[in-house]
């Protein structure tokens, strides 16, 4: 069986960079795979390149087996790849539930939205999703007041609600407090198995919480790969990224 | 609650098509022929809207619309105007005859070299359907080059705005096929059937005030759809759109394309009203006028910009046969848009909003603990 999500010496070069430099990476359906590096090390610039926002320079992206690479970005995303930003990304004019409803529409092409609202099962779908980011006391208010927590709960759900077969999320906890960061992880770890799940994180904690397979990157390069015992007890990645006082 | 507001949208936009129906029974002949000129601005007011409050794109050419569409119907009506010289095979309009060479064929096909253009125009329906399907097609082709290079923003209204700008030359400069800076005049009465649309006629008042309703319902079902709710946001935030897997430049150029087929209508209503068309429908000023009518009205309503664009120009009317006002008048109303946009961003239909919502809040409380407020009522937790 093919990867849910597979990258083969792919490479980006930026003007005076090779931002991403022949990362070959395969994340199996259902496995929720963590990917840890400093900063500049190409995390997201991965991210870019699998999701089509940014376009690769050499090397392949494949989901489910499809050759991806260079897709134009909506393309990708109707094949299964859900993408949640660094930055909330969500429609802030529009109330909770019109972002959902957004996000829950069957069919993405022009044509066959011309009609007026949703199914029952949409609507229960978009409920669903309400209560799983505890988002359902402030269904009715717009994006723009939401607290940051849960805006980022709210694109959380809006990827949720697109229901894709490949989750990419970018830091869902930046910004978070405590609280709001153990909630977040509650959320992603229910949706380990359902969905196969990329996400990048700095916040150790939260990493040994949700983590099962880790990647490290430096530099634009695959550093290790392990579980968290196996990264942790890496002499490279200790050297690399974390210094030699280990992970803490 | 949502349901309620719903409701009250239907209300609202029912209580308006209601006022401009009857109002005609208490105006006389000169002020029903001022007021559907107004509607016709009205009209512009709910393209603006859309475009800009909707699917922001702020278009600072959309008189380039309402001119083509204007343009269009006339071409027709100056083809049918008993001041075309009608002997020959084809109508021939008195200024192509006024600036021929000497010894031009009198027919279209070949009195100038552009004048060919001209011959389908002879039968009226074929003005009345270009005056829609060519600022549609003109929108789609422009919509379809900005939007998939991703264009947005100041850039867009740059180029809508150096686009109207080029077009307008090119119409004054192509004297033999559009009779340049004079536009087309001394145009016949649109005829449907056997009927006569008489500018200063109630029925002429009557075909603006249901074509203005058409539009404006078929507007607000319009970005009542989902499609319309995915436009708005891929106004908010275009990455995101793209990354649930919508086509944005398709949404973009359709609600493009729309705008600009109301604005096509509204020019050929102009030209029903007004009985001209010219190069000054293409002017900066005008484009960006409209604007201000749908900034102060509110452009993220197509009511609100529809009403602006009626108040404000009832207003200037009034103003201008003040002769103290007479001067002043643009110093007034470029006032009112400087202090729309600092005190009222969301325009007198924002305002309204914010006033209705505070006496459901306070309706919803006067009517007891026992019911507890929903939605907008209730303080944030």
């Amino acid at each position: 069986m093919s990867a849910a999500v597979a990258t083969k010496d792919l490479t980006v070069q930026f003007p005076g960079l090779t931002a991403v430099d022949q990362v070959s990476l395969s994340v199996e359906t259902g496995e929720l795979r963590v990917l840890l590096g400093a900063n500049g090390a190409g995390k997201t610039t991965l991210m870019d390149l699998i999701s089509g926002k940014t376009k690769s320079t050499a090397g392949r992206v494949l989901v489910g087996g499809v050759d991806v690479t260079n897709w134009e970005e909506h393309r990708i995303a109707r094949i299964g790849v859900g993408r949640k930003f660094q930055i909330p990304s969500v429609f802030r004019e529009l109330t909770v539930q019109e972002n959902l409803t957004i996000a829950s529409c069957k069919s993405v092409s022009l044509v066959s939205n011309l009609g007026f609202g949703l199914s029952h099962r949409q609507q229960r779908r978009i409920d669903e999703v309400l209560d799983l980011t505890a988002l359902t006391g402030v269904r009715d208010r717009i994006a723009s007041d939401l607290s940051h927590g849960e805006m980022q709960w709210l694109e959380l759900g809006l990827v949720i609600a697109q229901n894709p077969k490949v989750l990419l999320l970018d830091e869902p906890t930046a910004g978070m407090t405590q609280s709001e960061t153990r909630k977040t992880a509650e959320i992603i770890k229910s949706l380990r198995g359902r969905y196969t799940i990329l996400v990048v994180e700095h916040d150790m904690a939260f990493i040994r919480e949700i983590a099962e397979q880790i990647t490290v990157m430096h530099l634009g390069r695959v550093l290790a790969e392990g579980d968290i015992a196996a990264v942790e007890s890496n002499e490279e990645v200790r050297a690399a990224y974390l210094g030699s006082k280990g992970i803490h | 609650m949502a349901l309620k507001r719903g409701h009250l949208d239907l209300i609202i936009y029912g209580a308006f098509v209601a006022v401009i129906l009857v109002a005609p029974l208490w105006l006389d002949d000169f002020w029903v022929n001022r007021l559907s000129k107004y509607l016709v601005y009205g009209m512009l007011g709910i393209a603006i809207s859309l475009s800009w409050g909707y699917a922001g794109i702020l278009n600072l050419g959309q008189g380039l619309f309402f001119g083509a569409g204007a343009y269009m119907l006339a071409m027709s009506l100056k083809l049918a105007s008993p001041t075309s010289l009608q002997s020959s095979d084809t109508p021939v309009p008195d200024f192509m005859l006024w600036n021929s060479e000497p010894g031009a064929v009198a027919n279209l096909c070949c009195i100038n070299r552009v004048s060919f253009l001209w011959i389908p125009f002879q039968h009226q329906w074929f003005g009345l359907i270009a005056g829609v399907a060519l600022p549609s097609l003109i929108a789609g082709l422009l919509g379809t080059v900005l939007f998939r290079r991703r264009l947005a923003g100041a850039f867009v209204s740059i180029i809508t705005l150096a686009f109207v700008l080029m077009i307008r030359l090119l119409v004054i400069e192509e004297q033999p096929l559009t009779n340049g800076f004079n536009g087309l005049t001394d145009l016949a009465l649109l005829t449907i059937g056997n009927f006569q649309f008489d500018p200063y006629d109630r029925a002429t008042y009557y075909l603006v005030a249901v074509s203005l309703s058409l539009a404006l319902i078929g507007a607000r079902l319009l970005v009542g759809t989902r499609a319309g709710l995915i436009l708005q946001g891929i106004r908010d935030d275009q990455a995101r759109a793209r990354c649930l897997g919508f086509n944005v430049p398709a949404f973009q150029t359709l609600f493009f394309s729309v705008s600009a087929a109301i604005a096509g209508l509204a020019g050929m209503l102009y030209v029903v009203v007004a009985q001209f068309a010219s190069p000054t429908f293409l002017d900066i000023s005008f484009s960006i006028t409209m604007v201000i009518w749908a900034a102060v009205g509110g452009r993220s309503s197509l009511l609100g910009a529809c009403i602006g664009a009626i108040v404000i120009n009832m207003i200037e009317a009034t103003a201008s046969e003040t002769a103290a006002l007479l001067d002043l008048w643009k110093v007034i109303i470029g006032l009112i848009f400087v202090l729309a946009v600092l005190f009222l961003p969301r325009g007198i239909a924002g305002l309204a909003g914010s006033v209705s919502d505070r006496l459901f809040a306070m309706w919803s409380r006067g009517r007891g603990q026992a019911e507890l407020p929903s939605g907008a009522a209730q303080p944030a937790e």
